[in-house]
């Protein structure tokens, strides 16, 4: 390991510091369905979740490579982009996720970090350091798209689930084994937001390098910057499900053990294949399509739109929000050292500030599951969707 | 250039291999339930989970689950097979998670 420079070691820190929060928000993508209904204990679940986001983080760099490779156009005549401005960026995306976090408006932590960088970007290289196609193709396209391709496979696979497991007249359909699925559908979650979320932070860290002139132009993420992320993250995800743990009570939606496995296959199917692909997705919108698609699929199912167009919002509003805040970010760094460390002492305001304000509100599991809970209580489903005929109620229904 | 063609690449292969490890794992468990072995999740395995059913109300259920199977037309050598089968889509179904990670890892594939 060379030598670095101080603002690169900063970037390092804060890009592992933003990775670790990831981690700590997003164990509920993978572990609230599974503890939810029962099919693991919390303990168990949590720690699971933590091994299997280190492996994940190194089982594929394609989406590190969307972002030290394609999306900002660094090096032989382009413009170059500083360690300064990649420093601005992430403190734009962690401004704005805390601030979303602590609102309980969903958002996505991948979305505010490529708004955050692209803001930054944009504001100390010009418009023209950015390449719109890779940001449209790998980011922007995937993000409209896979939560409708989730959705939809979700809804498909729980219609299956249901139909497969027919229950005959009088007897038992076997639908409680789908808990024991679930150990393993939730573990593939895990797995594949290790593949995906991890890598975020390995391309960050991978383009300051290259930005600094430590690695050169094209290459992939190195071994200790793969292995520092993917420790990151898990130790993330273990820190933030006890803090689950301790906080969830009652409330959560109701998802039953078929659908749960439904819609965490589904998932985990999409997560993987759009890693292979380069796709920098947010898992927190692929998890959210999939609890929808999945109440959908189940009978007597309808759609809340309002609740529904909320979320979208929220969404939408991510990418340029950050993106502004990275912008403001960068403005200030391209004063130079002052403007660093302004930008140091703001965000630590802001970081304190929002710490300060959340120790003093009671914090409700609303704050620490907002994201895929709404999404489950944007299809409302109706408890006896038929009523059974009378030689048939008092027979098994588990 | 935007890659179109990726979008229903990732589709294609999301729906195709969410349905076939869950067609699977579901027939697994009916024909599990066909040989009279409903797998039932008693509270005890699961203590630290948030929706229990009490032990009273539980053991209520496998009570009536082992007497609605306690009426099962197949005969002894069909619940066998039955049996065979469920394992057999369970072991294919894993087969098939496994299959889908390998894929995906380029270390494994030499490359």
């Amino acid at each position: 390991m060379p030598e670095f420079t101080l603002i690169v070691v900063l970037v390092i820190a804060l890009a592992l510091i933003f990775d670790f929060t990831n981690g700590f928000h997003d164990t509920a993508n993978a572990m609230a369905t599974p503890i939810a209904t029962g099919a693991m204990k919390p303990k168990v679940a949590v720690a699971v979740a933590a091994v299997l986001n280190l492996v994940g983080a190194f089982l594929s760099t394609e989406v590190a490579k969307t972002i030290s490779g394609g999306m900002i156009r660094e090096g032989d005549g382009g413009i170059l982009i500083t360690p300064e401005l990649i420093f601005a960026g992430l403190i734009g995306a962690i401004v704005w996720n805390l601030m979303t976090w602590l609102r309980g408006l969903p958002s996505s932590s991948s979305h505010a970090l490529f708004g955050g960088l692209i803001g930054a970007t944009i504001i100390g290289a010009g418009f023209q350091a950015i390449d719109y196609n890779v940001v449209m193709s790998k980011v922007i396209l995937p993000a409209l798209i896979a939560p409708l391709i989730v959705g939809l496979v979700a809804f498909l696979s729980t219609r299956l689930a249901y139909a497969v497991t027919r229950r005959e007249a009088g007897r038992p359909d076997g639908r409680g084994g789908f808990r024991y699925a679930q150990i393993f559908s939730s573990s593939l979650v895990a797995l594949a937001h290790g593949t995906n979320d991890a890598q975020k932070t390995m391309g960050v860290i991978t383009l300051t390098l290259i930005a600094s002139g430590y690695q050169t132009v094209g290459t992939g993420p190195e071994f200790w910057v793969v292995a520092a992320c993917a420790l990151a993250i898990a130790v993330g995800t273990y820190t933030g499900g006890w803090r689950i743990i301790q906080t969830m009570g009652r409330g959560l939606t109701e998802i039953k053990p078929a659908q749960g496995f439904a819609a965490e296959t589904s998932t985990a199917a999409t997560i993987l294949a759009s890693s292979h692909l380069g796709f920098a997705l947010s898992t927190t919108q692929v998890a959210s399509g999939s609890v929808i698609g999945s109440g959908l699929g189940r009978r007597g199912s309808t759609v809340r739109w309002g609740m529904a167009g909320q979320i979208a919002l929220g969404w939408v509003l991510t990418l340029p929000a950050a993106g502004i805040m990275g912008a403001f970010a960068a403005g200030l760094a391209l004063l130079g050292p002052i403007g660093i460390v302004l930008d140091v002492i703001i965000g630590s305001i802001v970081v304190a500030g929002i710490y300060w304000w959340s120790r003093s509100s009671r914090v409700t599991h609303h704050h620490l599951l907002h994201d895929i809970d709404d999404a489950g209580h944007v299809v409302r489903i109706t408890k006896t969707p038929r009523k059974p005929a009378r030689r048939d109620r008092k027979k098994v229904a588990l | 250039m935007i890659d179109w063609f990726a979008f229903p690449v990732v589709a294609g292969a999301s729906l195709v291999s969410s349905a076939l490890i869950v067609t699977l794992y579901s027939l697994g468990l009916r024909l599990m339930t066909s040989a009279g072995r409903s797998p039932t999740v008693g509270p005890a395995e699961f203590t630290g989970a948030i929706t229990v059913l009490t032990p009273k109300r539980a053991a209520k259920e496998a009570r009536r689950t082992r007497k609605a199977l306690a009426a099962n037309p197949l005969t002894d050598g069909q619940k066998r097979l039955a049996l065979v089968g469920a394992y057999a889509c369970f072991a294919l179904c894993g087969g098939a998670v496994l299959f889908g990670v390998y894929l995906i890892v380029p270390a494994l594939q030499g490359g």
